[in-house]
């Protein structure tokens, strides 16, 4: 690695806050939401953050199921506005006690439903984290849900916003890459070989419980909890539930929103190996890689990713190619976008991305557009439509890899073909209801 | 401190300094003889052609992120090989093998490259070895033969962190402090028999750190959640300052000095310091500018000299101040694996095996030496001691620099 060497001046770098003063003072803005966050996790934190920077939002109440999280977070709320928000381990409580104009969901996937429509119920508008649902039914039950109420709601999903997103969508459908007939989306990674972790009791300070919630109840291992539901098919849907949103909607976007006709996903375990749950131990059991193909009227748009050999010859680990008549323009991540055009004697044309560090988001944009939606009564810029279509789609390869087989779609629902449409949605545990 | 006084102290630190024998010295015990990550060795040489140190010998000592230390002649460390940890005992002036003593262990590869991530503690006679499983080793330090060897986890009935133990066993009068629970445990250095031990929740993974002037003695112990002071004689808790972070994750030794306490963690915790008194801790200033996720910052002349961040994604090399939570500087391009201090310079070994010499300066930093010395990933920080630098690499290529003048 070479080594670069910066230094910054005594001064420049950010000081300590004073234990006295909050640290952050949000610009003066004449209205304050009362805002909630549901599930209090290192995502949800960053969008919290990025709410009170904007200077509109007072911190009224956290949710959350781990009693740590709770503690620590709120602690952090008030080191940044020096308010100290209530604390709920149950959301329906929260709802129940609070009044609150704005809540920001961010808990794992399988609860996101029924967390949604409780806060549009409750009067909110809502920020929800990508996918909007586990099942494509729950994804339409929040979509009903906010067509029959008034309240706004934004989908995380600020690459719609993101600058580079912008332009490069743009140069795309200006016809910068010609005419597209093929679309690859892909994100990759290094990894191996999986071994099972022990299953232990659950801390103290999580209520086990009520974090699978609705998903099926299975034993603790510290892999889980926290950060790890992603790779747990139970509460999220691995890779493709996760990035593959983000990169489905940006082909949605290039298209218009366009439907796929058929999609056809295969996928495993090779590499992690066979999927481990018994009383003593488990392994994750989302697929260490996995191919969908979108069959569109006028395009196929494929999703590759794989969680080993890292990013390869070609440089890159993320994003979209979109294949053209002119050459293969690259949607990329914190490498922006890049144009390679196909005549060779043409210049590579490139846009570097401008993203919030360290994690490399565009929340901040997303937040102002939030906000502007609930003031005037704009359309939000990653609308619950919108977060819909793309999480549907992602979801759509997760249920053809689970049936084996592809899949008809018709914009709506997989016509014709009960076995699958069975999988638009599952049975909940206990008393649980599944949203309508 | 009004001015007299600070001057009165300065005077005193400087013929304190000018006294100090800059002879070589044992770095015999995780954090080096006085705990603070600072050797007092100021001669030795980092005047590398071409940035080509010279290399005594390098060896081979298993998979793991143990550190080093150094006793009469010899340096120890563990390492993880084929479902064993080996300790190494190595001839500190040809690297030749004096002995090893091994345990049956297993990689626990789990999130990271795995293998032991403790260090050794010697205490005259004896070597002290943690293992991730909270075993107890107590062998001798001439021959490597077995003294004792107790599993404390199993007598005190609590728990492993999520990581295993990574705590060196630090040795007070007669007594063995372990991190593990949710206060720590003694144990009775000459026997191996539990002393008292404390409730059954996650320990964190920070070493246990003597209460200077603390009558009876105390020492504070990171527990997963806080970090907590007892005295050592009894267990009987003082004082708990609640300090949680993501994955109980507390990894960095408490500093303190002159009545003040440093405390840091990563996963966006941050930092702040106390001033400690008879009851709890009063917090004097936080910040989020110092997030030592592994690593334990040096206090030196005023300033904390850390990494802040996460180190997977690349941490910052910083400074800041000791009294106002102030960043001095950073430099947040330089992938650190470890830092040590000596003789008022900073030896930074890179994650990617480059070690780098610059003085201690609040002002800046400005490296005056620069060599690469071991290929792979490096995150355990390097040692010196008898003038001479050690660097490990995770993958356990341990590498000795002679540094004599």
């Amino acid at each position: 690695m070479p080594i670069q060497r910066r230094t910054f001046l005594a001064g420049t770098a950010a000081a300590a806050a004073a234990v006295s003063a909050p640290a952050i003072h949000a610009a003066a803005k004449s209205k304050q939401y009362r805002t909630a966050l549901i599930g209090a996790g290192w995502w949800g934190m960053n969008i919290l953050r990025e709410a009170l920077a904007a200077g509109q939002t007072k911190v009224v109440a956290l949710a959350d199921v781990d009693s740590d999280r709770l503690e620590i977070n709120a602690e952090e709320v008030n080191d940044l506005s020096g308010e100290t928000p209530a604390v709920y381990s149950d959301y329906r409580e929260l709802f129940e006690k609070e009044d609150i104009e704005v809540a920001i969901i961010a808990t794992p996937d399988h609860w996101h439903a029924l967390n949604t429509i409780a806060a549009i119920n409750a009067g909110a508008h809502v920020f929800i984290e990508k996918p909007t649902g586990h099942t494509i039914g729950e994804s339409q039950a929040i979509l009903n849900a906010s067509e029959m109420s008034d309240r706004v709601v934004q989908v995380g999903m600020h690459r719609r916003i993101g600058p580079h997103h912008v332009s490069g969508m743009k140069f795309l459908k200006s016809g910068g890459a010609g005419e597209v007939g093929m679309v690859r989306m892909f994100v990759h990674s290094r990894g191996g070989e999986e071994k099972p972790t022990r299953n232990s009791e659950p801390p103290e300070n999580l209520d086990w419980e009520m974090y699978c919630g609705p998903a099926p109840l299975r034993p603790y291992c510290g892999r889980i909890h926290p950060g790890g539901f992603r790779n747990y098919l139970g509460f999220a849907n691995g890779t493709l539930g996760d990035w593959g949103v983000h990169w489905l909607d940006q082909v949605l976007w290039w298209c218009d929103q366009q439907s796929p006709r058929s999609v056809y996903s295969v996928g495993g375990r090779p590499i992690k190996g066979e999927a481990v749950l018994t009383e003593k131990e488990q392994t994750t059991d989302a697929p260490d890689h996995q191919i969908a193909t979108y069959q569109f009227d006028d395009f196929t748009a494929h999703w590759e990713h794989r969680r080993f050999a890292g990013k390869g010859p070609e440089q890159t680990s993320i994003g979209c190619y979109f294949f053209g008549t002119k050459g293969t323009f690259h949607m990329g991540w914190r490498d922006g976008w890049t144009f390679y055009p196909a005549d060779e004697k043409k210049s590579i044309i490139h846009e570097d991305s401008q993203l919030q560090e360290p994690d490399g988001h565009n929340i901040k944009l997303l937040w102002a557009d939030f906000l502007q939606a609930i003031e005037t009564g704009s359309k939000p810029v990653a609308g619950i439509e919108i977060g819909h279509q793309a999480t549907t789609l992602s979801l759509l390869g997760m249920l053809s890899l689970k049936l084996g087989r592809s899949i008809q779609w018709d914009g709506n629902t997989i016509p014709d073909d009960p076995d699958a449409a069975r999988l638009l949605r599952r049975d909940y545990r206990g008393d649980w209801v599944y949203p309508s | 401190m009004n001015t007299l006084v600070r001057r009165a102290v300065l005077s005193l630190t400087i013929v304190a300094f000018l006294l100090t024998p800059l002879s070589a010295e044992d770095w015999f015990r995780w954090r080096g003889p006085n705990l603070d990550g600072i050797s007092s060795e100021s001669d030795w040489d980092c005047d590398w052609p071409e940035g080509k140190a010279v290399i005594a010998w390098r060896a081979s000592v298993g998979i793991g992120y143990s550190s080093v230390v150094i006793a009469d002649g010899r340096v120890f460390t563990i390492g993880h090989v084929d479902g064993h940890d080996v300790v190494h005992a190595i001839h500190e002036s040809d690297g030749t093998i004096a002995w090893r003593f091994q345990y049956p262990a297993t990689l626990d590869d789990r999130d990271f490259e795995g293998g032991p991530t403790s260090t050794p503690t010697v205490d005259g006679e004896q070597v002290y070895v943690l293992s991730r499983a909270g075993e107890l080793f107590c062998l001798n330090v001439g021959t490597g033969e077995s003294i004792w060897q107790q599993s404390v986890a199993e007598q005190a009935d609590v728990r492993l962190p999520g990581w295993g133990c990574s705590a060196a066993p630090l040795v007070v009068g007669d007594r063995l402090l372990v991190n593990l629970g949710a206060a720590g445990a003694v144990v009775d250095k000459k026997t191996g028999e539990l002393i008292w031990s404390s409730e059954d929740r996650e320990s964190g993974y920070a070493t246990p750190v003597v209460m200077p002037d603390s009558n009876p003695p105390a020492a504070i112990f990171a527990s997963g959640k806080a970090y907590v002071a007892v005295e050592i004689e009894t267990g009987r808790q003082l004082w708990s300052e609640r300090w949680l972070t993501s994955f109980n994750c507390n990894a960095a030794d408490p500093i303190i000095s002159e009545r003040r306490m440093f405390l840091s963690s990563g996963y966006n915790r941050g930092a702040a310091l106390f001033e400690l008194g008879k009851e709890a801790p009063k917090l004097i200033w936080k910040s989020k500018e110092m997030k030592n996720q592994i690593h334990g910052s040096i206090l030196y002349e005023g300033c904390l000299y850390g990494l802040d961040g996460d180190m997977e994604a690349g941490a910052r090399l910083r400074c800041m101040d000791w009294k106002t939570g102030e960043v001095r500087w950073s430099e947040d391009d330089l992938q650190p694996g470890g830092m040590t201090l000596a003789g008022g310079r900073l030896i930074l070994l890179t994650e990617s095996g480059e070690l780098l010499v610059a003085p201690a300066d609040a002002e800046v930093w400005r490296p005056i030496a620069e060599t690469k010395v071991v290929e792979g990933k490096c995150w355990t920080g390097p040692v010196l001691s008898n003038g001479r630098i050690y660097v490990r690499s995770i993958q356990g290529e341990l590498v000795c620099i002679d540094c004599r003048s």
